[in-house]
């Protein structure tokens, strides 16, 4: 049986070129159908991978009571005062505390993609905010001078917006900067963001001594219930909320992702039924075309389920190329292309595609089930083909 | 038998090849019809825009504030027929997950500003009148099941009382009514005085300034007039036309017009494939016959019609029935979905680009095989084999 299976298999292989226009169109459908879910796929991937990679467990980020997200958040200057010396904040070598009060402003910049204006975070930070971000690296250039009109601008805002480059001077506003070093931080949302002098953003957007968020190095992740018990006593801090940097950001990712993965998921099942139609029609096509020789090998001796597996056999290989080809085209295309949408702070997160092996096994085993569900019916006819077809004239 | 009668014998021959190739133009004229509608709806914002209504917002980006003397300085402008003012409110009820699209609003020249929201004119002076009135759209009155006269505390993500809390007590006083389908009527408006009064920090600010011009001709004058006057202040500001404002707003959540061009663009590349491939198999194997009705004096060009329109049967055959599917469809999703993405539904546009490209796609694929059933000749055919 084995035997046979195997050179039926290799027979309808090889006679695969008289048939290559519709076993073409077969392959290349499935490809696009794989191609479509890995499309989405990695778009979500890709989402979830630069926000779920923010934030540290060893960070506390502390905004209003109630206020959700930075943008909605105001602190004051002596909420900032207070936290310096409370329990559980780091220190550095010198002893000062690992803390940096931040305001972040949602300024227009241009993308590069529709050349339409979009919201770019801008975030006056403090001296120590490098410290508070893991793998913070100033790739070229220098960091800004406190007081002065420079920034520093994160990888992906160069990617998706115009006019970033170093050296170069950017209105925003009313108000003109300089570009005068360009940082990375592994890949996280704080690569979409410029950074500037937190006193010359207050200033430059009258905001007094205002804060929007406070984030500290806690000495270990634990020591945030020290700070949660110390701001509880405080009536200046017990309106706040103090929270675990890396949660913080874990939630941000969800809604969008499942949003791509809604639409993706049952758009390219759809797809898959009709790639399922072309797939049969050809394997109908391909057993229409060898009657005659499986019924002479039928009466040579070969079983039907030899036949059949011969057909099915020929049909996963199809729709496995397919797969392949889909999967191969998306990387090459798409994998690590940049793209950005409207993140939880109503501005832009840059992103870079990302094709995982998770989702590539997925289309995998959809080009299969296309396969094999297309193969199924012809492959059952295969076995069933009189032998009398043998006399069969045309 | 006249030509159609045998068009469609032959359209039918092979039963189960042509519900195959039915299934998958089906398929993707679904698809078509039912993204091409969600990108409509997306867009309803650009396309519902008034052309004679401008928004004026700080030129740093949407999210900064304007002086509240602004609204005031913006109506002497020549040109200008009314100007009103929006600030976000940033609110929820009950639950900050339940949010709540809250604006707080200067009530009269609001209401003349947008006139396509249909209230009640009691209701509507209500508004006018009554310090705590919150006016709410049916989406957001069915969702939390309000009614006129209902109290109702909105709370705010953003803003802050003098009195500590974050809470406004509003009673449902107005709920308008959409004059169009596609407008969104989930939102709800409260009176600026009655918020700006209370507030413990960013007091007399506004969001944006909305302005109805005398004439859309006059938009471009009118906003760099505006503009212009604001230029050495601190707060300069970005005037553009509602339409701009809202396609901006989109552009925001990404290029989502060339993501459904791929999708789309990919099904049909799926059925041009799967049919064009098929349609040639099934001609060929026709070859014979086609000599014989030669043979007959069917001249070559009414073959290569007969043809073609086979195609083009085939195509409308699929096409219509996934339109008809797509509409059905979203007329199931409309109702769950009319509060995020009102007037879901294949139009009569949508329909026409259809039918067009059904049209369109049957001859694309047909002229291969019409083109050979025309060149078919007699000796050599009919001596095959």
């Amino acid at each position: 049986m084995f035997k046979q299976t195997g050179a039926i298999s290799m027979m309808n292989l090889r006679s695969l070129p008289q048939r290559a226009g519709m076993s073409l169109a077969t392959v290349l459908s499935i490809a696009l159908v794989v191609a479509v879910l890995l499309g989405f796929l990695a778009m979500a991937d890709g989402f979830q991978k630069t926000v779920d990679g923010t934030g540290s467990e060893d960070v506390a980020v502390i905004l209003r009571g109630g206020s959700q997200a930075e943008l909605n958040s105001v602190l004051s200057a002596d909420q900032f005062r207070v936290l310096e010396t409370a329990p559980g904040v780091a220190t550095d070598a010198r002893g000062d505390p690992l803390i940096s009060g931040e305001l972040y402003i949602a300024v227009d910049g241009i993308k590069r993609d529709l050349g339409t204006e979009a919201n770019l975070p801008m975030r006056g930070v403090g001296e120590q905010a490098p410290h508070l971000r893991g793998q913070f690296d100033l790739v070229a250039g220098r960091m800004f001078q406190p007081g002065t009109n420079e920034i520093i601008v994160g990888e992906a805002v160069l990617r998706a917006f115009v006019g970033f480059e170093l050296g170069e001077t950017i209105r925003i506003g009313s108000n003109e900067w300089q570009v005068v070093g360009l940082f990375s931080t592994g890949g996280t949302v704080f690569e979409s963001e410029v950074w500037a002098d937190i006193g010359v953003v207050q200033n430059l957007y009258q905001r007094g001594s205002a804060l929007q968020s406070i984030r500290v190095r806690l000495t270990s992740a634990d020591a945030i219930s020290d700070l949660e018990a110390f701001a509880e006593a405080d009536p200046r801090l017990n309106e706040l909320d103090i929270l675990n940097e890396r949660e913080f950001f874990a939630g941000q990712s969800r809604t969008l992702n499942t949003i791509i993965r809604l639409v993706g998921w049952p758009l390219s099942i759809v797809m898959a039924i009709g790639a399922f139609a072309g797939a049969w029609n050809t394997m109908y096509s391909s057993v229409d075309a060898r009657m005659r020789e499986i019924a002479t090998l039928r009466a040579i001796g070969f079983s039907g389920g030899a036949a059949a597996m011969g057909t099915l056999i020929e049909a996963l290989i199809l729709s496995a190329l397919g797969g392949l080809l889909g999967a191969a085209a998306v990387y090459l295309l798409f994998n690590g292309a940049s793209a950005s949408t409207l993140g939880s702070g109503f501005t832009q997160v840059v992103f870079s595609f990302s094709v995982t092996g998770g989702s590539v096994m997925a289309g995998m085993i959809m080009a299969i089930i296309i396969g094999f569900l297309g193969g199924l019916v012809p492959a059952i006819r295969s076995a069933s083909v009189p032998l009398l077809t043998v006399h069969r004239s045309d | 038998m006249n030509d159609l009668t045998l068009i469609r014998k032959n359209l039918f021959r092979k039963k189960l090849r042509a519900i195959l190739l039915t299934l998958s133009i089906l398929i993707a004229f679904l698809i078509f019809g039912v993204l091409g509608s969600f990108n409509r709806v997306l867009n309803a914002g650009v396309e519902l825009a008034a052309a004679d209504r401008l928004i004026t917002m700080n030129n740093t980006g949407f999210t900064q504030s304007l002086p509240y003397a602004y609204w005031g300085r913006v109506q002497g402008v020549e040109g200008v027929r009314n100007a009103s003012h929006m600030s976000w409110f940033g609110g929820y009820y009950q639950e900050p997950t339940q949010v709540v699209q809250a604006f707080a609003v200067d009530p009269e020249t609001f209401l003349a500003a947008y006139p396509e929201f249909l209230i009640p004119d009691d209701q509507r002076q209500a508004f006018i009148d009554q310090r705590n009135c919150l006016l709410i759209g049916e989406t957001l009155a069915r969702q939390y099941d309000w009614s006129v006269g209902d109290r109702v505390p909105l709370l705010s993500n953003i803003w802050q009382k003098t009195d500590g809390t974050s809470s406004w007590d509003f009673e449902v006083c107005a709920i308008y009514a959409p004059s169009m389908e596609e407008m969104s009527t989930a939102a709800a408006y409260m009176q600026y005085d009655y918020y700006n009064e209370a507030l413990s920090f960013n007091q007399d600010r506004v969001g944006m300034i909305v302005l109805n011009t005398v004439d859309p001709a006059v938009n471009d004058r009118v906003a760099n007039e505006i503009d212009a006057m604001f230029e050495n202040s601190p707060a300069q500001t970005d005037t553009s036309t509602e339409a701009a404002f809202s396609q901006a707003f989109i552009n925001q959540i990404g290029n989502i017009g060339l993501i459904l061009i791929y999708v789309v663009g990919a099904a049909f590349g799926i059925i041009l494939l799967i049919v064009g491939t098929s349609l040639i198999l099934a001609i060929s194997e026709r070859t014979k016959e086609i000599a014989v009705m030669k043979t007959l004096g069917f001249p070559a060009p009414r073959i290569f019609r007969m043809v073609l329109i086979e195609s083009v049967m085939l195509s409308l055959v699929g096409g219509l029935a996934g339109i008809g599917l797509a509409a059905l469809l979203l007329k199931g999703l409309a109702t769950a979905l009319a509060g995020t993405l009102p007037g879901l539904a294949v139009t009569g546009g949508i329909f026409g680009i259809a039918l067009a490209m059904m049209i369109g796609f049957g001859i694309i694929t047909g002229i291969a095989p019409a083109l050979n059933a025309h060149r078919v000749r007699i000796v050599e055919a009919l001596g095959k084999q």
